[in-house]
């Protein structure tokens, strides 16, 4: 990231959608940013936080979203201008928050960015979180370029002040992870200091009334937003097909029209202000058209609510045929692409369409199905993640007891996986693995006899695992908890968290270290280097067998690509080709089948391991799970 | 501000995490910006840094703006860092036409590595590859950015050779200047040195 | 989301059967036989696991457990005697000849079981260089017993007593001889271990196995669960790593066991729910496939039970007799039959319990 205060008005830059987002609210003047990492909202407060010196503001990476909103919340009360960034499941972590500020209103521009993640490239979920503006009745923006998302966070704050509201920004994956030429605008010359009258009152009660006000000031935006430009109509007329798009589907949509040569055929209503919706720009639009198709990721939401209003407006409209994910046109999964968009248009229009002649794709399928293994995720080499995996899968295995792994969010996560020997049985969202644990240290009394381990990563220790955690410990919960302490949020990209000491704009703060927590609730916590397998294999072994209540073992080693950046680990591994087994009886590929670390390979000409020496790391444990003692470490500067 | 050999250009950028992939197609992105083209750079991460497959996609238009995905089958060219993972995004992306630019040096999925899956031999997917490609740019980048220091510069290699290819509506100067905007002026030297071995690996 | 998981290598044969036929139906005596072979198989705290597939069809595990008998136990046990020259006489197996004896080195004294001699003919062993090291057993991490190497009489003395639980100290062995060395080794060996040891001598695959010099096997009853007998021994509030353990013969009906801090008798009738359910399969009452095997000698306190059933068992016992480092003298009839009548009832428990578990 960049500072972005210093880019030039005026001037076509290459920006990630992200990057507009945040030079978006650095000229709308924001004075404080907050957020929680997340993909792919990530980088709009890595560069908020790059930028803070140059702009004079707030910028913080809060413990979790909901904190991030209410400090972004009180910045808006002493009519600063603020925003908060997160994912979608991080829109659920806040809701609570939003559900009763949106009652309580706002001062100074507040602005909720929202990064969805159709597909769940990097996700553990597709959840649409558009929702919460339904369900919150706050006025809801969906930018298709980087462009459209700098001016629509300009205008975001705009109208969070005119109507007194919280505005929702909602980018997916694609965009907030697409470059396109952005032409920045100016930046604020200064900004007035933060005041909170102490005769002013934040709050929601009485409710009926304050409801009220509340949907006063959603039809304020509804006239404003009509007027913002944000809603185009590009197309004939009288179509044969009307599309009502959001966002980058919009695109897709005009791509798909010009891939079957149907430009004069269908028009294409796109959709920037998607909540509330320009319903006299929406009706007019339909009173000339008879078809109609959704464009929109992920639920249909633009499809239910305009279907609603059409119905409300039935008798005046006539018949009309609607097509979408609902009519089964377009599929309720997965991210939009041109090609489905195609697909539907060519099916709706009675027009055959093949993106490419079938026999080709046919034969590179067959060809690429023949060849192409597939490439499944792995932890790094060196990853601290996979030698606590490894303890923990040996460690429930000679204790005997078909001992259950109740997982969390992080690289972690990936303990699912044959790279964590699947030695992970749940996971749902951040902290919720202390939560099912909790539940599970319970059922001893009721029969059920499997131990239990429960990890959790640092930096989601901090976000949502302490009530959890302090649930167990008061209701006498009974299982090991392992602390996988890496050091860093590394899943999203090695960003601070309370753990570390450090803010997100690289000062000092203060570290809150998991054990003195651990101790202030009354269980003392064991720490243990993942690197030392027996040692750790130990511990885990030790704690497991200790008879009542809750156990806590922190797994502490700093994640190998950290690691790398601070100098790298200490061995350089080499195989002894005399001592390596190979394929017999006594090993059959025990590092490369079993362990699996990509920077151990299998020499099939030789039937010998082997290290990837531009792979490996040289962290060593390989070292320790070799049966020969072919694997040897030796120290680097010896070896160099 | 040349014509295009298609308009759009699709270009697909694939490989492996770590291999710099979104960094070439920044370099690309904004050395087309600065020649006047309307650039959309798409990037697929997140899990990248954990051996998965990685993408952009690095479209090009004199006068629209494009969505960031490349519409199914109508890659213009594929610049593959890895040569499997060439043939991985043909079915979805290839078209009889598209130019297919690889790096030869495997990086063996883990699940090869395990003994689960094969790779296939060199020889018979380099075949494949130009059964599928309507031409195919063979490229020992890795080997060439070895040479030079470091195989993190295959990527520049790569970007040299599909300068060479004649698909690009710019030059190895153009691509220099965006080079020199991501890296410091002491860093640009190996960068120049293999840009211009990528490109002539395909122009020799 | 519910996925079961789905195993990353197709199941192999060899480590599948192991748990198929031992592992899973709790039949595993911690023997060690299949331990120290490959990275696949773990003790730890007296149990057994196979956490991961190993994907070979034919490795050796299966052929070396002492747990898996095959279509037929009895035959099997016969290959193994056949293949070295004896018999499966009925019901004791193969005898040479027969003692009582005890150690008559003081420095044998308390420690060692019963009469000492386990520990004088290891000790002759190693100093004749019969053999060149031996694997004994010793009580390891948290109690539970664990193979141990030596190479002199003073490693020996070390491990002098036994303790009656479960302990793969066959883990050792295999580890012994996965090295890359050419020496004689000797073990002591309970009878599912001797009978583990003959295996090892005559797999195919396993050339080492052939330095395998001497076993010196132990008669034993039952073995007791590791974890199962350091709970029992925490509620009768015995602590303290156990030096020795010890069934005195009936009607004693107790397990005698020394710590540090002194001696405790355990009834019973809390040991029986700890001792190994597959130790109610095994017909081998006194280590039939041993060279020389070792035992109480009933109603004899401080005498040792003998019997010699290989020619080098024979000449090791002859010759420690000449050295007068064990005293001798013969078998009473009467004791003699109650061991004969004693190992008939083993054999004919197994077979039943053989019968139940194939046909119930």
């Amino acid at each position: 990231m960049a500072d972005l205060t210093k880019l030039a008005p005026g001037a076509a830059v290459l920006l990630q959608g992200n990057e507009a987002i945040a030079r978006g609210a650095l000229e709308a003047g924001i004075s404080l940013a907050a957020a929680y990492p997340g993909n792919p909202s990530s980088e709009i407060l890595e560069s908020l936080a790059d930028s803070a010196d140059s702009a004079g503001i707030h910028v913080e990476w809060s413990a979790n979203e909901k904190v991030a909103l209410e400090s972004a919340a009180a910045a808006s009360f002493t009519g600063l201008r603020a925003m908060a960034s997160m994912k979608q499941n991080g829109v659920n972590v806040a809701q609570d928050f939003i559900c009763n500020l949106n009652i309580s209103g706002v001062r100074g521009g507040l602005v909720l960015v929202t990064c969805d993640d159709p597909s769940g490239i990097s996700s553990t979920n597709e959840q649409d979180a558009r929702f919460i503006s339904r369900l919150a009745s706050l006025p809801l923006l969906e930018p298709a370029t980087p462009e459209e998302c700098l001016a629509m966070m300009r205008f975001a704050f705009e109208l969070s002040e005119a109507i007194g509201n919280l505005v929702v920004l909602r980018s997916v994956s694609r965009l907030s992870h697409t470059r396109a030429g952005v032409v920045p605008g100016e930046l604020p010359a200064g900004r007035a200091l933060p005041y909170w009258d102490p005769k002013t009152r934040w709050f929601t009660v009485p409710v009926v009334p304050r409801h009220q006000v509340m949907l006063d000031k959603l039809a304020r935006a509804r006239s404003i937003m009509a007027a913002s430009g944000f809603n185009r109509y590009q197309g004939p007329d009288r179509p044969d097909l009307l599309v009502i798009a959001s966002a980058s589907s919009a695109l897709y949509a005009a791509e798909a029209r010009r891939m079957l040569d149907v430009e004069g055929r269908v028009g294409i209503l796109k959709l920037g202000c998607t909540w509330p919706l320009d319903e006299d720009m929406i009706l007019s639009r339909l009173e000339k058209a008879s078809h109609v198709l959704f464009a929109e990721e992920i639920d249909p939401f633009l499809e239910t609510e305009i279907k609603a209003l059409y119905a409300q407006n039935a008798p005046r409209l006539g018949v009309m045929n609607f097509f979408g994910k609902g009519s089964g046109h377009l599929p309720l999964i997965g991210e939009m692409t041109p090609g489905k968009l195609a697909g539907a248009m060519a099916g709706i229009l009675g027009l055959s369409w093949l993106p490419v002649a079938k026999d080709y794709r046919l034969q590179a399928t067959q060809l690429a199905q023949g060849m192409a293994a597939p490439r499944d995720l792995a932890f790094c080499p060196g990853c601290p993640h996979r030698a606590s995996y490894w303890t923990i899968k040996q460690t429930l295995a000679v204790d005997g007891r078909q001992g259950i792994v109740s997982g969390d969010i992080g690289c972690y996560t990936l303990g699912l996986h044959p790279t964590g020997f699947e030695r992970v049985n749940s996971v749902h969202c951040m902290g919720s693995g202390l939560g099912v644990a909790s539940g599970l240290g319970q059922l001893k009394k009721l029969g059920f006899k499997q131990p239990v381990v429960c990890v959790v990563g640092d930096s989601t220790f901090f976000h949502a695992a302490l009530p959890g955690l302090i649930n167990a410990r008061w209701n006498r919960s009974d299982y090991v908890l392992v602390v996988l302490d890496n050091s860093a949020t590394a899943m999203t990209g090695f960003q601070p968290h309370p753990g570390t000491g450090v803010t997100a704009t690289g000062q000092p703060g203060v570290a809150v270290d998991v054990e003195s927590f651990c101790r202030a609730i009354g269980l003392p916590a064991q720490v243990v280097d993942p690197y030392d397998l027996g040692a750790a294999q130990e511990a885990l072994y030790d704690a497991l067998q200790q008879p009542d209540g809750l156990r806590v073992l922190i797994f502490r080693r700093v994640c190998a690509l950290v690691q790398g950046r601070r100098g790298g680990h200490p061995w350089r591994m080499s195989v002894d080709e005399k001592l390596c087994r190979g394929e017999d009886c006594g090993c059959h590929r025990y590092c490369t089948r079993v362990f699996r670390c990509p920077g151990l390979v299998f020499d099939e000409a030789r039937g010998r391991a082997a290290i990837d020496e531009v792979v490996c790391v040289g962290c060593g444990v390989c070292a320790q799970i070799c049966p020969a003692g072919a694997i040897k470490a030796q120290a680097k500067e010896d070896a160099a | 501000m040349s014509d295009l050999v298609h308009d759009p250009l699709n270009i697909l950028i694939t490989g492996v995490g770590g291999q710099g992939n979104v960094l070439a197609s920044q370099v690309l992105g904004r050395a087309l910006l600065a020649a006047g083209y309307v650039v959309t750079v798409g990037e697929t991460y997140g899990l990248s840094q954990r051996g998965g497959a990685v993408m952009s996609m690095v479209r090009v238009s004199r006068d629209r703006t494009m969505g960031p995905l490349i519409p199914e089958n109508q890659a213009t060219a594929i610049v593959s860092l890895e040569p499997l993972e060439a043939l991985r995004v043909l079915p979805q992306y290839g078209q009889p036409e598209v130019v297919v630019i690889t790096n030869d040096r495997p990086l063996l999925p883990i699940n090869v590595i395990s003994g689960q899956s094969s790779y296939p031999d060199l020889a018979d997917l380099k075949a494949a590859l130009g059964q599928v490609a309507g031409r195919l740019l063979w490229v020992p980048a890795t080997q060439a950015a070895l040479a030079l220091g470091s195989p993190i510069l295959a990527n520049v290699v790569m970007l040299g050779a599909l300068a060479a290819s004649g698909i690009l509506p710019i030059g190895l100067k153009e691509i220099e200047a965006g080079l020199a905007q991501m890296f410091p002026p002491a860093k640009m030297a190996p960068n120049r040195e293999a840009l211009s071995r990528g490109w002539k690996m395909v122009r020799s | 989301m519910t996925q079961a998981s789905a195993a990353s290598t197709p199941p192999a044969a060899c480590l599948d059967r192991l748990r198929q036929e031992v592992l899973d139906p709790g039949l595993c005596v911690a023997c060690g036989a299949c331990l120290g072979l490959c990275p696949h198989l773990l003790l730890y705290d007296g149990q057994v696991a196979a956490p991961d597939p190993c994907g070979l069809a034919d490795g050796r595990c299966i052929d070396l457990c002492p747990q898996n008998p095959g279509p037929d136990p009895r035959q099997r046990r016969a290959g193994l005697q056949a293949a070295r020259g004896l018999g499966d006489e009925a019901p004791l197996g193969p005898v040479r000849r027969a003692w009582w004896g005890r150690a008559q080195a003081a420095d044998l004294g308390g420690r060692a079981q019963y009469g000492g001699v386990v520990s004088a003919l290891t000790a002759l062993a190693l100093e004749q260089g019969l053999i060149e090291e031996a694997v004994l057993t010793q009580a390891g991490q948290r109690g539970t017993p664990e193979g141990v190497r030596v190479r002199d009489r003073e490693g020996v003395l070390a491990c002098a007593g036994s303790i009656y639980a479960a302990g793969g100290s066959l883990q050792a062995l295999n580890q012994a001889l996965a090295e890359p060395a050419e020496h004689p080794l000797g073990v002591v060996a309970l009878p599912c271990q001797s009978l583990a040891a003959a295996a090892m001598g005559a797999h195919p695959r396993y050339p080492a196995g052939r330095r395998l010099k001497l076993v010196i096997g132990l008669f034993c009853t039952m073995n007791l669960s590791a974890r199962g007998l350091r709970q029992v021994l925490g509620q009768a509030g015995v602590e303290g790593a156990v030096t020795r353990s010890d069934f005195p013969p009936p009607p004693a009906g107790v397990l005698v066991v020394t710590t540090r801090r002194g001696v405790s008798e355990i009834p019973l009738e809390k040991v029986r729910p700890i001792t190994l359910k597959g130790c109610a399969f095994c017909p081998d009452l006194t280590a039939e496939l041993a060279d020389i095997s070792v035992g109480a000698a009933e109603g004899s306190p401080g005498w040792n039970t003998i019997i010699a059933r290989s020619r080098t068992g024979q000449d090791l016992m002859e010759l420690a007799l000449a050295k007068g480092l064990v005293e001798a003298k013969a078998v009473p009839e009467e004791s003699w039959a109650h061991l004969t009548a004693a190992a008939a009832g083993k054999r004919a428990r197994a077979g039943s319990a053989r019968e139940e578990i194939n046909h119930g």
